[in-house]
Order: structure tokens, then sequence, then C-alpha cells
């Protein structure tokens, strides 16, 4: 599966690569970040949330973000998904500069790029699981209404909620609206998935399975993803792990480095 | 899959009590207007549907038809006035009657026929031709009714009827210049000539030169455009003002409940409206949500309230006649659309200020 990650011998003490010479070594990385810096500044103090990002994740691979609680995670994924600016540095997503799009542009990027699984509300609660999945459909052209029907019926059968197609968000379990949030990120189509601790709201077998079937989703489609998670059991499936730290991306690494 | 009609057939209770708070709204409008109008009509309708642009009355009577008093001299005089076509004579008098409804009061209301000066509201039958003939709006008469002039003691048959046309919200008369007399010289046996209270003049072009000319030309005389005489009645400024404020403040409260509620429900909606704006819905198409969710509020409540407003009116039985304008309906509800869509632009302008970011953020 990471028959693309080149082998660097491990420095001594430091159990993986500096991602900065590991993007180096991806020379045809769908997504590359360089140098890319967040500075929050609210009223005189500056947060320094993600500091000289570098990056880079090839199609087709499914990667994870690690880091604790306020190390960036969000701040780096949200600027990747054209939520966010970075202060300094550059996203190319399939040759187009995110960092250099305007406010329209971006949100068409968003609507047709991108497939986003957030942290916390992610679902209309007035429509049902199906209409959810429609309703991004109708955000972008290059999928047509039919095609958009049977999609979101093929995707709502393999993650499991034919049988909850027609409910609303308050009559769904957790899980099950993390899986819907899934089929939403997938539904147009995009480049890339970006999914944040898609676990967080949920017990550690739900939370196995929701990640499960999401690498299967992401494999299966030949999609490229990005996990941000902090819970080292979630790691093992995906292809690779960057490690973020106060706001620095440390090292890179197998899964079955970080596996006990 | 259109988010704001699915939204509302989610939420049938709250936007169908919003939907029901503005159409009483928009029902107070229309019926307050509608009555207004009536009530107006009532005092204005006969002197509206005189068949004249211009009216003449005499110079010391203060704008008031009932109080001006000419010779009948004053009709020829009037007509040799450069742009005037045609001058007629108009009598109005209060007299009691034996009226078939059983009431007594009768305004009179005299011209001469083929001149200016007659009715033009005619809704059936004919006008009458000469002094044992009249035309009716009131009273509950039918053609072929007799008509018993008590204090004259004196007998017409009624050859039409008219709408809109009373005078002083009573059964008005409408008969010859020649009855007219006659009823005066039983009434009042000493008077030396039969006067008149106004010339009616219709005009050949501009209404306002003629206006200035007549006042100029004819002494004791004060000409008027004959919008002018009717905004002049007695009583019209006033009840035109009063129901405009009432219909007004309604008209306002119905905007500021439109525009907070959706400003309120943009509000709770927010959490939603960044994930919208997250994944890529632009502030475009959220806002045309708002919109189209006030527009179908604001269609259906007006489509309540117009059936409310018939049936009010169909209730009513104030006496006078009250109808219900589709042109007053539709400008209303045009106009309650419009500021509604104007309100909505409160929530407009939250849903422009979201930043999509706050839709990652753990909370
Ligand atoms: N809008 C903001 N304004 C100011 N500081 C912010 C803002 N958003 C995040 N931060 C700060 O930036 C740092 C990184 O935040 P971020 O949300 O990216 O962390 P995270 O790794 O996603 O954390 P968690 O695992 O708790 O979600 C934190 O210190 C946070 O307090
Ligand atoms: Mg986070």
């Amino acid at each position: 599966m990471n028959e693309n990650l080149e082998f660097v011998p491990p420095h001594p003490g430091d159990p993986g690569v500096d991602p900065a010479s590991d993007a180096t070594s991806h020379k045809d990385a769908i997504l590359r970040v360089e140098d890319v810096s967040k500075i929050y500044s609210s009223g005189d103090t500056e947060v320094h949330a993600v500091s000289k990002a570098t990056m880079a994740v090839d199609q087709g691979e499914f990667v994870a973000l690690l880091g604790p609680s306020g190390s960036g995670k969000t701040t780096l994924i949200s600027m990747i998904g054209g939520l966010l600016s970075p202060t300094t540095g550059t996203i190319n997503l399939a040759g187009t500069d995110v960092a250099g799009l305007n406010k329209r542009d971006l949100t068409k990027f968003r609507a047709e790029r991108v497939g986003f699984v957030f942290q916390a509300a992610n679902l209309v609660p007035f429509l049902t699981a199906r209409e959810n999945l429609l309703y991004v459909s109708t955000l972008q052209k290059r999928i047509s209404r039919k095609e958009a029907h049977a999609r979101a019926d093929q995707l709502l059968e393999e993650l499991g909620l034919a049988p909850r197609a027609k409910n609303v968000p308050e009559q769904l379990s957790g899980g099950e609206r993390q899986r819907v949030a899934i089929g939403r990120a997938l539904m147009n189509d995009p480049d890339l998935i970006l999914v944040d601790e898609p676990t967080a709201a949920l017990d550690t077998k739900l939370g196995r399975q929701v990640v499960e079937l999401l690498a299967r989703e992401i494999k299966q489609r030949g999609k490229t993803g990005i996990m941000v998670t902090h819970d080292l059991r979630m790691v093992q499936y995906t292809d690779r792990v960057f490690e973020i730290l106060d706001g620095e991306l440390t090292h890179v690494e197998q899964p079955s480095a970080l596996a006990h | 899959m259109n988010l704001a009609l699915t939204e509302m057939r989610r939420s049938k209770l709250r936007f169908g009590l919003l939907a029901g708070a503005v159409s009483l709204l928009v029902f107070l409008v229309l019926l307050l207007t509608t009555l207004s109008n009536a009530l107006v009509n009532s005092i204005t309708g006969a002197l509206k549907g005189v068949d004249a642009n211009v009216l003449v009355y005499s110079a010391n009577a203060r704008d008031n038809l009932q109080a001006s008093r000419l010779d009948p001299a004053v009709v020829g005089q009037v007509a040799e006035v450069p742009g005037v076509t045609a001058a007629g004579p108009v009598s109005v008098l209060t007299t009691s009657a034996a009226l078939k409804d059983g009431t007594e009061d009768l305004q009179v209301f005299g011209f001469e026929p083929g001149q200016p000066g007659a009715p033009t509201a005619l809704s059936e039958g004919r006008l009458p031709e000469n002094a044992s003939e009249v035309a009716m709006d009131g009273g509950g008469y039918a053609i072929g009714d007799t008509l018993e002039l008590t204090a004259a003691d004196k007998q017409a048959t009624v050859v039409g009827l008219l709408r809109g046309a009373q005078f002083n919200a009573s059964p008005t008369a409408y008969l010859t210049e020649d009855l007219y007399g006659q009823i005066v010289k039983a009434t009042n046996p000493n008077v030396p000539f039969v006067p008149v209270n106004a010339v009616a003049v219709s005009v050949d072009g501009d209404s306002e030169a003629v206006v200035s000319a007549i006042t100029a030309e004819v002494p004791g005389t004060k000409a008027y455009d004959k919008d002018d005489a009717v905004s002049l009645i007695p009583g019209v400024a006033s009840i035109s003002q009063t129901f405009g404020i009432l219909v007004g403040l309604t008209f306002i409260i119905g905007i500021v409940v439109i525009g907070f509620f959706f400003l309120i429900l943009t509000v709770q909606k927010m959490k939603t409206f960044t994930l919208l704006r997250a994944v890529g819905a632009g502030t475009g198409r959220l806002s045309a949500v708002v919109a189209l969710q006030i527009a179908v509020v604001v269609l259906l409540a007006s489509a309540i309230a117009v059936l409310l407003t018939l049936l009010a009116v169909r209730g009513l039985n104030s006496g006078i006649p009250v109808e219900l304008s589709p042109v007053l309906v539709i400008g209303t509800v045009a106009a309650v659309l419009a500021f509604s869509l104007l309100a909505g632009l409160l929530s407009i302008r939250r849903i422009s200020k979201i930043d999509p970011f706050t839709a990652a953020g753990a909370r």
C-alpha cells in the first residue's frame, strides 16, 4: 500500500522522516503544502497555530494528521481545504494555487474539489440523510441531477445507511451521522477528502467502524484523504502519518511504527 | 432539492404560525383600507361621479358644496368663459321621504339632463329625463318603484339605480332640476328663485387655466378642479388621515414582524448556514433561501388575509356599500412583499458575514 514511500533512514532518536525532506521525494504529489504558517492575532496577542508546515500527499493516499489538542490540526486542514487563508506559504491541490483564489472561487473550490467531514455539526438538521447528500450536489455543475440521485443512493448503500436514508439527523445515532457526513464529503467526487476527528463523539468500537468505512471508501474510489486525529488507534487504517506538535510538522512515519 | 421549501415543509408549525400572524396584519391593512375607502366614498361618491372637469361654487362657500348658493344665471355666465365647452347646474338638498328601507333622510341631487352635472355611476336602468322620474342610490329601491317625497308631497318613478353615488352617506335621489325646483318651492313657498349650489363645467384641454379664468371672470364665484373639490369635502381629509395612520402602523408592524422573525430564524440556523458556506454554498444561494421563504410566507398570508377580508366585508352590515377592490389587494400584497424582502436584508447581512472557517471549529 505504501510502495510510493521511499525509504529514508531514521535519524537517531527520531522515529520518522522530516516532512520537508519527505515532500521533496514525492515528485508527483497531488497536494503540496509549502512553508505554510498561520498566525491568529486577537487583540495584541498572536497565536502561531501553524508554523512553516511543508508536506506532500500523493494521489490515492489516505494519510493521518496526528497531534495533541491545540496543535494546529484543524487550522492546517482548513487552510488546505480553502476555509482559511494562510498567513504565509503556498498550497497547491492538483495544480490549483489554493491560497491565491478569491472568495468566490474558494466557495466553488470547496464545493467541487474538497469533501469535508468536520469535527462537530456536519449535517443540515432539517434535511434527511439522503437530502443532505443531494443538497451538496446542487452546489456544483459537473454531476447531473440524475447521476447525483444514483450516486447518493449508492453511497448510502455502501455506508450501510440505505434503511436510514429518509431519517433526519436527530433520528440518527452519532455513528450514523458521521457516516452521512462521509457520504456528503464523497458526494461531489472531490480531489481531496478532509476529515477532522471523525470519531470524537463516538465510542472506540463505533469509531473504528467509521474510520474503517472511511478508509475503504477512499481507497475504493481512488481518492486522496487526510484524517485528523489524536487517537493513535485510528492511524492503522491510513497509509502514512504526519505528526504535528505546537503547530510544527515534526515527522512522517508508517502507521506500523506507531502501533503498540 | 430545494432547501427553503424543504425546511418549510418540515417546520410547518413554525412557518404556519408566522403566516398566520402576518395574515392577520395584512387582513387589518386590507380591511381598514377598504372601510376607509368605503367611508370616504360614501361622502364623496356623489361629487366624484358628477360628469364634470371643473366645479364652480360661490366665492363665500368656504369650499363646501352645501354652503354654496348661486343664482341660476351664473350657469350661463360660466358657459361663456373661454375653454368651457358646456356648463350645467348642480343642486343639492336634504329632505324627508318615506323610503322603502324605512328610513326618512333623503339626499336630493338635481341636474339638467344632457348637461354637465349628471351622475355617471349608473349601474342599472337610465337617468331621469323629466320631473316624474328619479334614479336612486340606496334606500332599497328597484326600477319601477315609486319614491314618495313626503316633505314636498310629490312622487317619482325610479328609472335607474346608481352605485357608489351616495352623498353624505345617505340614500340619494338623482333627479332633474325641474323636479328639484318643484321640491324647493313646495317646501319653501317664499323663495324668490331656486338657487343652484354649483355649476358643473366640462372643459376642453387644460382645466387649471379654466379654473382661474372662471374665478377671475365670473364675479362671486370660485372654481375648482373636480378632484380638488372632492378632497375639500369636510371630513374627507381627516378620515383619510386617521385611517392612513392606522393602516400605516399596521403595515409597519407587519414588516417588522417579518423582518425580525426571519432574523431570529437566521440566527437560529447560523450553524447550518455556516456549515453550508463551508461546504461550498455561496452567500447568494443562502440569501435566496431566506428570500424565497419570505415570499412564500407573505403570499400564503396574503391569500388567507384576502379570504378573511372577503368574509368580513360580506359579514359587515355597515349601511354603506363596502367592496374589496382588486387593485387594493394587489397593491397591498406587492407592497408587503417588497418591504418584507427589504426586511429580509437584515438576515442576509448576517449570512454575508459568516466566516465559513467557523464550521471547522469543534463547537
Ligand atoms: N479563530 C482563532 N483565533 C485565535 N486562536 C485560534 C483560533 N482558532 C484556533 N486558535 C488557536 O490555534 C491553536 C490551534 O488550534 P486548532 O483548532 O488548529 O487545534 P487542533 O489541533 O485542531 O485542536 P483540537 O484537537 O482540540 O481540535 C490553538 O491554540 C487554538 O487556541
Ligand atoms: Mg481541531
